[in-house]
């Protein structure tokens, strides 16, 4: 009887897309990990239950009529001088609120420049006004920042 | 004199791995390809202290010509062409949800007059919530 000759197969595993496998693993991580890259300036309103209305008389007021063309309190003022003024103002008053009112033809930045001083200050209570109620508060104030 | 054997190669490509390639591919165009809601692209005003805001937030966008666009944050974005239809938008994410944020994504050089409007629809409309995208501003040297 003639010996039959067994071919062996070596055992090995298969290495090579393991690379392949790893950067696979890698960019699936990337896909599914969550990140954002939308920031912005926050900006809350209270709800119609816990309205507080701001008395133009009490609040600081800016104004602005262009870009770093700023009043605080009618003075007119840098923004550099602005943020000297509500940190004085917010070391007697923390809670004291802030109105920024700005002429309708000026550019938008204008307006972000200040909220921004403003969130920098750590202020608490920022009010942009609507119309009505730039138009309201100047009929019952003689004008606000008085 | 003794015949020499040739032992002859077969060029061959391999192409185990061209299944892999492809998905790497697949997957490098799947990542840097961007899904924004809105289109529209504006030159952002500049801010310091900037927060991240909600990821499904509605946005507002307003180009330079006071061009509007709208979108829940889910869906893409549409044009509007007055505020009514606005308000209308506004109306309907504050009903569905009143605690959503609606994020303004303005031209830097818009008129405030443009913002107002939209932000008067907003405050008419009780959203609690209001993002203004902006971008990182650059520490100017002196």
């Amino acid at each position: 009887m003639a010996l039959q000759i067994r071919n062996k197969i070596p055992a090995d595993i298969p290495t090579a897309s393991m690379a392949d496998i790893a950067f696979l693993l890698i960019i699936f991580f990337m896909l599914t990990s969550v990140y954002s890259t939308n920031f912005g300036l926050e900006y809350g309103l209270p709800k119609s239950e816990d309205l507080v209305n701001v008395q133009p008389l009490e609040a600081m007021h800016i104004h602005i009529m262009g870009p770093g063309a700023y009043t605080i309190d009618r003075r007119p003022a840098t923004l550099q001088q602005i943020g000297g003024y509500i940190d004085n103002k917010l070391k007697q008053n923390p809670k004291k609120p802030i109105i920024i009112q700005t002429e309708p033809d000026v550019p938008y930045h204008a307006t972000i420049e200040v909220l921004d001083l403003c969130k920098q200050l750590k202020v608490e209570n920022v009010s942009i006004p609507t119309s009505f109620e730039v138009a309201m508060w100047g009929a019952f104030a003689g004008g606000i920042g008085k | 004199m003794k015949k020499l054997r040739v032992h002859r190669v077969t060029a061959v490509i391999p192409t185990a791995s061209m299944a892999d390639i492809a998905f790497l591919l697949i997957i490098f165009f799947m990542l840097t390809t961007s899904f924004s809601p809105v289109k529209m692209s504006v030159d952002l005003a500049e801010a310091i202290n900037r927060q991240e805001v909600d990821k499904d937030a509605a946005i507002i966008a307003i180009g330079t010509a006071g061009v509007m666009e709208i979108s829940n944050g889910i869906q893409t974005g549409n044009r509007i062409n007055s505020l009514e239809e606005l308000d209308l938008f506004v109306k309907e994410i504050v009903g569905l949800d009143p605690s959503k944020q609606f994020i303004i994504k303005a031209d830097r050089n818009i008129r405030y007059e443009t913002f107002n409007a939209v932000y008067e629809k907003l405050r008419n409309n009780n959203c609690r919530r209001i993002a203004l995208l902006t971008e990182a501003r650059r520490v100017e040297s002196q």
